[in-house]
């Protein structure tokens, strides 16, 4: 008590006291999380580390790294990254704004238990049926593709095609939209009802409340959820390939083609790959990290 | 501590047996043949039965009627097959033998039915071991390994499938896919960057105009044209794809197309052809995990398939099994089979040489001709 | 308080707002809903039309509902389902007592130590499921720790896999609910009542993470019940690799099964609902209810 500072947080209450600087106790905490990711997930990630730096006869070589530069690679990167950020994106607005509107929009109660379930099972609609569905609906003989038709829109001669990037998103913006939902649910309630009436009551409007009081609650929960998006398009592979066929160029095929493939077979190119994607990953958590802090920095 | 004491035991005992019945089946002295002598024959019957599990890997029930040739030598020998990734890859094969080397659970393949060039890199790598069926000298020369690692089990020929409700005006060859008619109806099976089956198609293209089995580049050209005209679809072809109209014109084995004709019963109907500027075929191989945890199973698995009984069920499924010539020689094949199977005279089968250059020129070639490189 | 404002004081601007608030009774004004209507309306729209095209496909068999027949009939079916959806929840139980006191430790005690756990947790987007799996049976096959020596040690290692196929998402809906209430001034209310961790986690933490814990659930979940390659090659007998199996072989029972499984998921999901709205007499002190 004597001696040291008693820090407040934003309410003005003492916070809880960081206790003396004993490391050894406060790491304890992580104990469980630590041992667990090391046994199931660091250990797994070590084969990858080292395989890519072995060639298909096991010796080592630096090799694989060199061929990342492949035109054919860097441009699998671009448009990994291109996907995944506009999926992440859109995905993460559209899904706020449904989440929004069945939970404080003021729409029925019962709709958002029932948006939040089929959420639940639609964030995993992913792969083969996944595209297949898509393919049944708005292919060149979908559904909704021959009731144009006798409509008179030709989607497909205007130049619309399922079978492109945009395609592709459309496709993942199935199982990106539900994640989001899902996951942005829980701070959407955080928002206070008295917040809002607060702000009206001091004359701001909507458009102030947005910008002043919810985005800004708000804008950590959104990143943290639209990283997640990222990620979660960024390794997505087995739609990607059922629908493209591999015409557009992406990582995660590229890997499939090296380590289940028929034809090539040079593993530590494929574990090289994933070591690419393992520290894209890394960058953009930097870069979203540090966005947190600077959200989080009034919140303090 | 015991079990690691047991597992030792266990270990020398397999040794032990595995490496009487490489002697006897060798070919020491008595030549292939020796094998076939019933004392061996009915030993490895009994360890077999006793070990009572058999491990496959990527052995689709449509694919080569693996379906009763698995519920056959289950029903006839007692054993039970625990099936692995039947949609795996011949890679992934490969791997799941590398990764479970002293596994003996049920994760870990027995045995492998890989494309042609996995078998001499298995063989390098060592995770396959040398075994000789007692039919051994029927397997052409060309189409096994000289030591006994893999050896040849059947071959089919590329063919055009077509659902002919969607289409009525059937193609019947690589040129006639090119007509403007066909807009937006043609696909590969597979990826040609990845799959044995898609570079085969690429291949036979490259045979249909003007290059040969060696110059691979002509057939990269042909898909460029067809997609350039729009008449290539990038989806991956499966039966729901063709019976649902959106892949309707498909290259891909004759025995795949053929079971899906069979299994979508006219529903909608499906006609298979192969084409008449081309005919390319496609060899796969079997061979023996060196690290099978039921090693009798597994040779016992190899001398049913090279038997005549299962020669017969793979041709049931109208892949060509290996030692045709041989039973068409013996008169063991029904008439009316023979009848079934698609004519594949005259069809060119790569030698593993040559798959190694074509493979590596597609796979290089397609993305940049091809595929989509930029935006 | 209309009428004090009116006669105490001349006209002050700020009486307007309060005005509109009081004598409107609700915060949004009806142009405003029926956008938000059609924001949910389009998406639905957009969430069932695939869903009816798959219908639409299952039905072209011949007889049209035999594709269903067949499944109801296909005994492991339901064998196949039920493995996965006991595996899922067992999962679900060891992914929430694993990420919500990280997530809360991370939050309260060391906020320093956030970036390398969020990187941990998202790294399995990025490790390719056929690396981890083999990595696993690579590792797990043989003494000190032979889990695929067995049967339940293959499962086991199963479920360990799921875990971390779940962190991703588990940790984020738990850090997202953690946002949402404070918890520093919980967690020293509580320890000043003479709380233990546990306590503070399980009574005071645990029931306000209501809607989040939802979320994660339902995530991993869906996760465990789609999930192909690992069961598969650890030879599990899981509802993938049967969904696999039969899309080889059987186009339109394939469309059948996908939408079936769908419809089942989604029952399993309201049951996990209804389990997790068990705690009333638990008071929720603030954030989600």
């Amino acid at each position: 008590m004597t001696g040291s500072v008693v820090q407040m947080n934003a309410q003005g209450a003492p916070t809880a006291r960081p206790g003396r600087r004993r490391f050894g106790r406060t790491w304890l905490g992580l104990a469980p999380f630590a041992i667990f990711s090391t046994l199931f997930l660091l250990i797994p990630t070590a084969y990858l580390v080292v395989g890519s730096f072995q060639d298909p006869a096991g010796d080592l070589t630096l090799q694989n790294y060199a061929d990342l530069s492949d035109p054919v690679i860097t441009n699998a990167y671009a448009t990994s990254l291109e996907i995944s950020l506009v999926t992440a994106v859109a995905g993460g607005v559209y899904g706020f704004l449904m989440a929004y509107a069945v939970i404080s929009a003021g729409l029925p109660r019962r709709l958002r238990s029932g948006l939040m379930t089929f959420s639940g099972v639609a964030s995993n609609f992913a792969g083969i049926p996944l595209a297949l569905a898509f393919i049944f609906t708005i292919g060149r003989t979908g559904l909704l593709t021959t009731f144009l038709d006798s409509v008179g829109i030709r989607p497909y001669e205007s130049g619309f095609s399922l079978y492109t990037k945009v395609g592709l998103e459309i496709v993942y913006f199935y199982f990106q939209l539900p994640l989001m939902i899902l996951i942005i649910a829980p701070a959407i309630d955080g928002l206070k009802q008295e917040w809002r009436e607060a702000s009206e009551n001091m004359g701001a409007t909507s458009r102030q409340y947005w910008r002043y009081v919810a985005l800004p609650v708000l804008m950590p929960s959104l990143l943290g959820a639209m990283i997640l998006l990222f990620g979660n398009a960024f390794g997505a592979q087995a739609t990607a390939y059922q629908l493209t066929g591999g015409f557009i160029n992406l990582v995660p095929l590229l890997i499939g083609n090296q380590l289940s493939g028929d034809v090539l077979h040079n593993v530590g190119l494929g574990y090289a790959l994933a070591m690419g994607m393992v520290a894209i990953l890394g960058i953009t958590l930097i870069a979203y990290s540090v966005l947190q802090r600077r959200s989080e920095r009034w919140l303090r | 501590m015991l079990s690691t004491q047991r597992s030792v035991t266990r270990l020398a005992g397999l040794l032990v047996g595995a490496s009487m019945l490489f002697a006897a089946c060798s070919g020491i002295g008595g030549g292939p043949s020796a094998g076939a002598s019933a004392g061996t024959m009915d030993s490895l019957v009994a360890e077999a039965k006793k070990e009572g599990n058999l491990t496959t890997i990527a052995l689709p029930h449509t694919w080569c009627n693996y379906g009763e040739m698995l519920t056959s030598f289950a029903a006839k020998y007692g054993i039970k097959i625990n099936e692995l990734n039947p949609d795996g890859s011949s890679a992934a094969e490969i791997d799941a033998i590398k990764a479970n080397k002293s596994n003996p659970g049920p994760q870990a393949p027995d045995v492998v039915d890989v494309g042609l060039s996995f078998g001499p890199s298995a063989k390098t790598d060592a995770v396959i071991t040398p075994y000789k069926v007692a039919t051994w000298n029927d397997i052409p020369a060309a189409a096994k390994d000289a030591d006994g690692y893999w050896y040849g089990d059947y071959y089919g020929v590329m063919s055009i499938e077509t659902n002919t409700k969607v289409v009525t005006n059937v193609p019947k060859s690589y040129a006639d896919l090119l007509k403007p008619e066909y807009k937006g109806k043609v696909a590969l099976s597979g990826d040609p960057t990845k799959s044995n089956q898609a570079i085969s198609a690429v291949w036979g293209a490259a045979l249909a105009n003007g290059g040969s089995i060696d110059n691979v580049q002509p057939g990269l050209d042909f898909f460029k044209k067809l997609n350039d005209m729009g008449n290539f679809v990038p989806v991956i072809a499966k039966q729901a794809t063709v019976a649902s109209g959106e892949t309707p014109i498909v290259l891909t084995w004759t025995y795949t197309a053929l079971a899906d004709r069979d299994k979508l019963a006219g529903n909608p109907p499906v006609e298979v052809n192969v084409p008449s500027d081309a005919k390319f075929a496609g060899m796969y191989v079997q061979a023996v995990s060196a690290y099978a945890p039921h090693p009798f199973a597994a040779r016992l698995w190899e001398e049913y398939l090279y038997s005549d009984e299962g020669q017969i069920i793979w041709l049931k499924g109208y892949c060509n099994p290996i030692r045709y010539d041989a039973l068409v020689t013996a008169k063991k094949i029904p008439a009316d089979l023979a009848a079934k199977l698609p004519d594949s005279t005259g069809a060119q089968l790569p030698t593993l040489d040559q798959i190694t250059a074509a493979s590596k020129a597609i796979t290089t070639g397609w993305p940049t001709t091809v595929g989509v490189v930029v935006k | 308080m209309t009428a004090d404002v009116q006669a105490g004081a001349p006209a002050i601007p700020a009486a307007t707002p309060t005005a509109a608030v009081a004598t409107a009774g609700r915060p949004r004004r009806a142009p405003w809903r029926i956008l938000w209507w059609l924001i949910f309306l389009a998406g639905v729209a957009y969430f069932t039309l695939p869903l009816v095209g798959t219908l639409a496909f299952s039905l072209r068999a011949i007889p049209p509902l035999s594709a269903y027949t067949d499944i109801l009939t296909d005994q492991q079916f339901f064998t196949s389902l039920g493995y996965s959806f006991v595996v899922g929840l067992l999962t679900i139980v060891i992914s929430i007592s694993l990420m919500v006191p990280t997530a809360f430790w991370v939050r309260l005690r060391m906020p320093r130590a956030r970036p390398a756990v969020e990187y941990i947790t998202l790294l399995p987007f990025v490790v390719p499921p056929i690396v981890l799996v083999f990595a696993l049976i690579s590792t797990y096959s043989h003494p000190p720790l032979p889990f695929t020596h067995t049967d339940i040690g293959s499962t086991a290692l199963l479920v360990c896999g799921y875990v971390v196929l779940s962190f991703p998402y588990m940790y984020r809906a738990v850090d997202v609910g953690l946002r949402s209430m404070d918890i520093r001034a919980l967690t020293e209310a509580s320890q000043s009542l003479g709380a233990n961790w546990f306590t503070i986690l399980t009574q005071v933490i645990l029931p306000n993470l209501r809607v989040a814990l939802l979320s994660g659930a339902f995530l991993t979940l869906a996760i465990v019940i789609g999930e192909f390659t690992m069961a598969n090659y650890l030879a599990r007998p899981a509802f993938a690799p049967y969904l696999s199996l039969l899309g080889s072989n059987e186009p339109y029972q394939q469309s059948a099964v996908a939408l079936v499984s769908f419809g089942l998921t989604w029952v399993a999901m309201g049951f996990i609902t209804i389990l997790g709205r068990g705690s009333r007499s638990k008071i929720a002190v603030t954030g989600a209810r």
